[in-house]
């Protein structure tokens, strides 16, 4: 006992350490494999820096952006926007998804309208949202709503209509009399996780659909933080708001990923 | 602790037919006719050469599927759709993933007028004849074949059934789990006398299991032979006369078999 217990302790202790680090140590990996090259472009091409500054020069106009606070605010008048159209997206996408996708005609009668819409990018949408809502919230968050709204929608109806029959026949044997209560006890938890890629999806090209947005017609948001970047020919501001939209847009996916993994329950 | 309500009702085939049209509005005969009668609590196996219409016979027993036709009756009544009295146990499973193993259980309990302290008892005893009492929260992805199926069975029979369908429950495991799991289901079988309809591609499984085994013939499926087994359970198959009634059945479904081929055959040239 006491001879077999210290190596099977240090390897669990191991085994913790290298679960730890192991699903961020690619990503740091890969960041920071970016930055040398980086490095070594500006070392060896020596470029003006408002074209491209070295690394070092963006990281102090980072902790400049980040301690006056014009990062915070930007930052969050993005995610504000991307979560508010998101949700709504959510609201209206998933109810009718649900029903498309178990009535035949309900599908049948909508869907050539959402075929003849989707191929049409949010980013094509700008022009009309300012033309309609003005440079204010109301258009932004209709253009991101463009864009939350389809990833939503086919994967609702998607997750339904590819329910297992034989969840369905199990259903029906088990009590669930009623269309409806076959449609709530079977359907709805059967399409989940399916739904969960939609919302997943979804705030991806939400969040890339807000920076195109913002580069168009706004005053805050980081979107506009790299626009105004441009304007002022401050190259380490444009790098600043990319690299914030990077590692946002990355941290978000991977907080999905893990409520997924956490929460939601797939067959086999 | 729980009180068996239903014992096994009786189940009588009249005439049963299923034609099935296909999209290209070309007909296939599926079953029949076939008449049976199942008695109150009977262990009623059913093999067949693939594709003969089993699957087909039990659908209708469940309900999914009306009979083109014939009658089904369960205790002199007609089957109108499926019901919790017709419970079933699904080939590959059919458990509710986003459910706790209990959970799944409980299932049918429901919609029951059951007190949720009583739903809660029945699913846990359920669960202690299958063994599985410890697993209650876990979740279906944490489990083998062999305890999904134990699942499936529990959930089965929680509902109280009079009638229990079983389309080749045992078909997806190992031998050895399938050995055990025979051996359970004959256990609470004979605990809670229901009437089983069971449908195997395996003889000795029949053998093990039946009061009686019907064979059926190549598809439209009708009654071959019927034969009724007496041996007292548990049974050893490699008894003289259980191993006879093997290569009989066998000898049977051979026959069937090689008309099978022959006809798609015939078709496909
Ligand atoms: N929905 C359907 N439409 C058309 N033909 C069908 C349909 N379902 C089954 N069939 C046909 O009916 C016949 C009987 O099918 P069934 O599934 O009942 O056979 P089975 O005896 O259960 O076969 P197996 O042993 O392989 O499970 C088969 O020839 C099959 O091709
Ligand atoms: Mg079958």
């Amino acid at each position: 006992m006491s001879v077999a217990s210290p190596p099977t302790a240090r390897r669990a202790s191991e085994r913790g350490w290298f679960a730890g680090t192991a699903r961020v140590r690619p990503f740091l990996y890969a960041a920071v494999v970016m930055l040398v090259v980086w490095q070594i472009v500006v070392m060896i091409t020596r470029p003006d820096p408002s074209v491209l500054p070295p690394p070092i020069d963006v990281a102090l106009t980072f902790g400049h952006l980040l301690r006056d606070g014009e990062l915070g605010l930007d930052t969050a008048y993005s995610l504000g926007r991307v979560l508010c159209a998101w949700l709504f997206s959510a609201i209206v996408a998933i109810p009718l998804g649900l029903l498309m996708g178990n009535s035949r005609s309900l599908e049948k009668t909508i869907n050539p309208f959402v075929e003849l819409l989707r191929p049409i990018s949010p980013l094509a949408w700008i022009p009309m949202a300012i033309l309609w809502f003005g440079i204010g919230e109301l258009g932004k968050v209709f253009v991101v709503f463009i864009g939350t709204f389809f990833p939503i929608l086919l994967s609702t109806i998607g997750g339904v209509k590819e329910v297992d029959p034989v969840l369905l026949h199990a259903g029906q044997v088990f009590g669930c009399t009623s269309r409806i209560s076959l449609f709530r006890r079977v359907v709805v938890p059967a399409a989940m996780p399916s739904i969960f890629v939609g919302l997943r999806v979804a705030f991806g090209t939400g969040w890339a659909a807000i920076i195109a947005a913002e580069l168009v017609a706004a005053h805050t948001g980081l979107g506009y933080l790299i626009a105004n970047g441009m304007d002022i020919l401050r190259a380490d501001q444009v790098l600043v708001g990319m690299i914030a939209i990077g590692v946002l847009g990355f941290l978000f996916d991977s907080f999905f990923r893990y409520l997924q993994g956490r929460y939601v329950r797939t067959a086999r | 602790m729980t009180t068996v309500t239903n014992i096994g009702k009786p189940l009588r085939i009249c005439g049963l037919t299923k034609t099935y049209e296909t999209r290209t509005g070309e007909r296939v005969e599926a079953l029949g006719p076939i008449s049976v009668e199942v008695e109150r609590g009977e262990f009623l196996v059913v093999v067949g050469p693939t594709g003969c219409g089993k699957s087909t016979l039990l659908q209708i027993l469940a309900g999914f599927l009306e009979p083109t036709d014939g009658k089904a009756l369960v205790d002199g009544q007609p089957i109108t759709g499926p019901s919790l009295d017709r419970s079933m146990v699904f080939q590959n499973y059919a458990l509710f993933p986003w459910l706790s193993v209990l959970d799944n259980v409980k299932f049918g309990l429901r919609r029951r007028s059951i007190p949720r302290r009583l739903q809660h008892e029945i699913a846990l005893r359920q669960l202690m004849l299958v063994g599985l009492l410890d697993f209650a929260d876990k979740n279906i992805d944490e489990l083998s074949g062999g305890m999904k199926q134990r699942v499936a069975i529990a959930r089965a029979f929680a509902v109280d059934p009079s009638v229990m369908l079983m389309d080749e429950p045992f078909g997806a495991l190992d031998a050895l789990t399938r050995r055990f799991l025979q051996r359970e289901l004959l256990h609470i079988w004979r605990e809670q006398q229901r009437t089983v309809v069971f449908i195997t591609h395996s003889v000795s499984e029949a053998i093990f299991l039946a009061d009686r085994i019907l064979v059926m013939s190549a598809r439209p499926g009708r009654i071959k032979a019927e034969w009724r087994v007496e041996a007292p359970h548990p049974r050893d198959v490699t008894t003289d006369p259980l191993r006879r009634l093997e290569n009989q059945i066998y000898a049977l479904l051979d026959e069937e078999l090689a008309e099978a081929f022959a006809w798609e055959r015939h078709i496909g040239g």
